[in-house]
């Protein structure tokens, strides 16, 4: 998957240039979509407990394989949903699931050796949808491209907010 | 609304995340049709001749191939893949598709480098760590933790 940061910054731009429209869409509520696009990558918890170590434990098969995935999404927007007031959870969970949907669209065109993506629309299908292979995930070209549409829309949102 | 309503709610949830985590492990198969380092380990015979896409890290390069260490649940089981060439140092990480043949070996059809050593590794963490801290800066001046709710609500209201 692609780097953290990238994952971040992808929402952070789509989410800014949606709010040059739509009026309740401050700044508070990008960072809330952000959010949403770190959820895949609470996969890498696996570097620190392994999968084995918790079948080990539980004595049942465990794969961490769903962070990454729409249902892992869904389940993870409801309980980051439900920290909030609850007249805000609508648009919390709208907010958070999108964000994790864009980091699933990116590490979804990423490189794989048999041109498709992982099953990420799992467990609505284990369909493996193709991939245009656009980068491999340590490449900084990702990274880099990110940042500069993040600063680009950075100084378009405050040049739209002084003229405002 | 009331705390417990709230913990019952994230409770739910939990456990359906979990059981989620324990159908994905035991319906695997039906995403991934290739045998995992695991399954190549233990019946490698059986394999052989099948489409197989694996991940390893390099542990030797030469002119024509290169030796890969793939690793699933605690398992690990040394490859050598031939009819290759990819820009790789050993210690990097790469994608493997080709076929599986006697001798632990694959005839590569398409190898993608993931990691080309183990500085581009660093530096996928290192990303990802400024992303971290840089999230948690930027969430937490726009939203506060208010203790006698126990929610999270925006700083100007």
């Amino acid at each position: 998957m692609a780097d953290l940061l990238t994952h971040l910054l992808v929402p952070y731009v789509l989410l800014t240039v949606a709010s040059w429209r739509v009026d309740w869409l401050d700044q508070r509520w990008v960072v809330v979509g952000m959010g949403g696009a770190a959820i895949p990558d609470l996969i890498k918890v696996r570097i620190v407990v392994d999968e084995s170590t918790v079948e080990t434990l539980l004595g049942i098969p465990f794969a961490y394989g769903p962070l990454s995935t729409f249902g892992g999404i869904l389940l993870l927007a409801g309980i980051i949903t439900v920290a909030f007031e609850r007249r805000h959870w609508g648009r919390v969970f709208g907010l958070v699931t999108f964000g994790g949907l864009t980091s699933l669209l990116l590490d979804g065109m990423r490189v794989y050796a048999d041109g498709r993506a992982s099953a990420w629309l799992y467990p609505f299908t284990n369909w493996r949808p193709p991939t245009p292979s656009l980068y491999v995930s340590s490449d900084p070209t990702v990274l880099v491209v990110a940042v500069l549409a993040a600063g680009t829309v950075t100084l378009l949102d405050r040049r739209i907010r002084a003229r405002n | 609304m009331r705390v417990w309503v709230r913990v019952v709610i994230v409770l739910g949830l939990c456990l359906t995340l979990g059981g989620l985590f324990v159908h994905a492990a035991v319906t695997e198969e039906q995403r991934s049709p290739y045998p995992d380092a695991a399954d190549l380990s233990s019946g490698y015979d059986s394999y052989v001749g099948q489409e197989v896409m694996v991940f390893g890290t390099v542990t030797e390069t030469t002119g024509s191939g290169m030796t890969i260490s793939a690793e699933s649940g605690g398992t690990a089981i040394t490859l050598r893949v031939t009819e290759t060439e990819a820009a790789v140092e050993p210690g990097g990480v790469v994608q493997v598709y080709g076929t599986l043949e006697p001798n632990q070996t694959i005839a590569g059809e398409r190898v993608e480098v993931v990691n080309s050593s183990r500085r581009a590794e660093f530096y996928k963490y290192g990303a990802s760590a400024i992303g971290a801290l840089g999230f948690l800066l930027l969430f937490f001046r726009y939203w506060r933790i208010n203790r006698d709710t126990w929610t999270l609500e925006a700083r100007d209201g």
